[in-house]
């Protein structure tokens, strides 16, 4: 599904240049939930942006879902994000003037579904998260929870390939983050693949894997490092 | 994806409605007064004969001083003497023609309907209705023969029809001028063409006069223009007789000449003419014969004063810097949105499409305020008209058409998407990333 090799990512400024990525190779099944963890400034959330072709990279090969990514133009990168990718944040990222309704129809919109396909993909998934009966609430008017599952909605609408969740449960209690891996789990269930950056070892715990990134790089430590290599299948790797 | 981006454009401006009305202000403003100024200009400087114009001529002949040119900036008398009119007439060059002038003359109502009143009267030839479109209620225009033999026939217009006939077709009904009855022959309807394009001698935004009158009465009936009348030289013999022998120009001419080749053969017959009478010691200045087309004459005559032009493109200029301001107050809107912009970019919006929501928002902010523009300008030129009405008594002196309509309407759309562009094209190369972790 997600398959990048030797990914260098540089900011620079006119006085420093700073490696947010450097070497980086990985590879995820279709299917897997990877926990991606690694301490701040460590290159999660810039690998989360160029796994999202949210930002570019300066060097190295990326295939998504079998088609290389590397060098797409504005207007195919936001056609993938909108097709193939779902995106889960820390802070829901939820548009504070639209309702629920709305929110969760933003991607459909940009994929130009007919009417009514959008308003049967939006109840699906709103009332796969429980909150149909919530539809015509503002953002504000829901709890911290709430609001995560509707982001979650947003993705469901889109029926993603992929889904990219940074922190999800960052800004939830205990009770609440239970309630969204489990969402998430359940996800991943149907075949959906996911890639979580988060710092909690307990949420990383119901990954299926975890991957350390430190200074820009892979560093599994719970496997020996070749085992990221080996797990690259030879027709993906081609 | 219209109605979608309009939809999102109306909840931005519902969201912070001290900026909307800041925005949508400053435009209506800039529209207002481009409007307004630009709808005064046109009433002025439009065609007030469309498709007619070409072929109507206005004919002068430098019959002035020797010694120095006549005052005007033409350096040429704007209008003709009894004589040379009297002798223009005889020729069949133009298709149609009339003499005109204005007087002073009473017209006699019912007595029991009001007392006798001076009335302004145009005396005219039968030609000129056609010539100028005038549009009839009942009746028409009297005929040539009427012309020829000093007929008392007369046009009513519409108001006097009213005061005389309580509105009534009155065709054939009789009325007294001055010293005779006149047989009513037609009478106009509404007619206020915004400029009197006919006789632009003194006030050319004033209204067409309520009586016409043949102008071969003038003889028989001593009619004296009161409108100008310029001369160099004193009358040799006194009374009536004696100004329509004189050099004294009062009286204007136009003429209808179809194409090219007729206005050429129409200024070799004035040309000839000319140099005839200079065998008689008339017409001592350097030979010249103007034939000028209506809408050459009314810029000539600087129908449109200057200054109305002047204030017009000052108030696009003022327009132009309420589309920069906006710009700024946008392009602040936007960046403001940065985070919300991000979100929609993660979730496959593409830069065109960021652009496209943003160039519409701008552009719903200038329809609103372009509405509102209109109606500013619209209450701006009642206020006119209401201050022309008391001063030279006509009400309808700037009217806000079709095409003022469409032109505020494109004013709007320009001004929006000037002030829109940059900000849109700005907000749409924001990298999605850099916000998405500050929502």
């Amino acid at each position: 599904m997600l398959l990048m090799e030797s990914i260098r990512k540089v900011y620079r400024t006119e006085l420093v240049a700073t490696h947010a990525l450097e070497d980086l190779s990985l590879h995820v099944r279709a299917g897997e939930f990877v926990a991606v963890m690694g301490p701040s400034g460590s290159g999660k959330t810039t690998f989360l942006n160029v796994a999202g072709l949210l930002d570019t990279f300066d060097a190295g090969s990326y295939r998504l879902d079998g088609e290389d990514v590397s060098r797409l133009g504005d207007d195919e990168m936001s056609s993938i994000r909108n097709r193939k990718i779902g995106f889960v944040f820390q802070s829901f990222n939820l548009i504070p003037d639209l309702d629920v309704f709305d929110n969760v129809d933003v991607p459909l919109r940009y994929r130009g579904l007919p009417g009514p396909e959008r308003k049967r993909r939006i109840e699906s998934a709103l009332e796969l998260v429980g909150l149909l009966s919530r539809a015509r609430h503002l953002p504000s008017q829901l709890s911290g929870g709430q609001q995560q599952r509707v982001a979650i909605a947003r993705v469901l609408a889109g029926d993603p390939r992929l889904i990219l969740a940074d922190e999800p449960t960052g800004n939830l209690d205990s009770m609440m983050t239970r309630e969204i891996m489990d969402l998430l789990e359940e996800i991943n269930e149907r075949g959906t693949t996911i890639v979580m950056v988060t710092h909690s070892a307990e949420c990383a715990a119901r990954a299926q894997r975890q991957i350390h990134l430190l200074d820009g790089k892979v560093v599994d430590l719970d496997a020996p490092p070749t085992l990221l290599r080996a797990d690259v299948p030879a027709e993906a790797a081609r | 994806m219209l109605g979608y981006n309009l939809r999102i454009a109306l909840k931005s401006l519902r969201r912070n409605l001290g900026l909307t009305a800041l925005t949508v202000g400053g435009i209506a403003l800039g529209i207002g007064v481009a409007t307004l100024f630009s709808t005064i200009r046109h009433a002025l400087a439009k065609d007030p004969i469309p498709g007619k114009s070409a072929v109507l001529h206005y004919v002068r002949l430098d019959n002035w001083d020797p010694a120095k040119p006549h005052p005007n900036p033409a350096g040429i008398p704007p209008q003709l003497t009894y004589m040379d009119v009297a002798a223009l007439l005889r020729s069949d060059i133009p298709v149609r023609q009339t003499p005109t002038f204005k007087a002073n003359l009473y017209v006699f109502p019912d007595p029991s309907k009001g007392r006798p009143q001076r009335t302004l009267v145009r005396l005219c030839a039968s030609d000129f209705f056609t010539m100028f479109e005038t549009p009839f209620r009942y009746g028409a225009g009297w005929d040539r023969r009427a012309d020829a033999q000093a007929e008392a026939v007369v046009v009513l217009g519409e108001e006097t029809n009213d005061l005389l006939f309580g509105g009534a077709d009155s065709v054939g009904r009789t009325v007294r001028i001055a010293d005779r009855d006149f047989r009513v022959a037609g009478v106009l309807d509404r007619w206020r063409p915004s400029v009197k394009f006919y006789d632009i001698t003194q006030n050319p935004v004033d209204v067409p006069e309520q009586v016409f009158i043949p102008f071969s009465l003038l003889r028989p009936m001593q009619v004296r223009s009161s409108g100008n009348r310029d001369g160099w030289k004193s009358q040799a013999a006194p009374g009536f007789e004696g100004l329509l022998a004189s050099e004294s120009t009062w009286i204007q001419m136009w003429v209808e000449l179809p194409d090219a080749q007729a206005r050429r053969r129409y200024v070799d017959y004035l040309t000839a003419y000319v140099s005839e009478e200079k065998k008689t010691g008339r017409f001592p200045r350097p030979l010249r014969v103007e034939v000028t087309p209506l809408m050459a004459w009314l810029r000539e005559q600087k129908v449109t004063p200057p200054e109305i032009t002047a204030m017009m493109v000052v108030s696009l200029l003022f327009l132009a810097v309420c589309a920069l301001n906006l710009m700024g107050l946008l392009l602040a809107k936007f960046l403001a949105r940065a985070p919300e912009i991000g979100v929609r970019r993660a979730l496959g919006a593409s830069r065109k499409a960021i652009f496209l929501q943003h160039v519409v928002e701008c552009e719903t902010v200038a329809v609103i305020g372009g509405a509102l523009g209109i109606g500013l300008s619209v209450l701006a030129l009642l206020g006119i008209n209401g201050w022309a009405k008391t001063m030279i008594n006509r009400s309808d002196l700037v009217q806000f058409d079709l095409s003022m309509a469409f032109l505020a309407v494109a004013l709007s759309l320009v001004a929006g998407l000037v002030a829109g562009l940059y900000p849109a094209w700005r907000v749409c190369r924001i990298p999605p990333a850099v916000h998405l972790k500050l929502q």
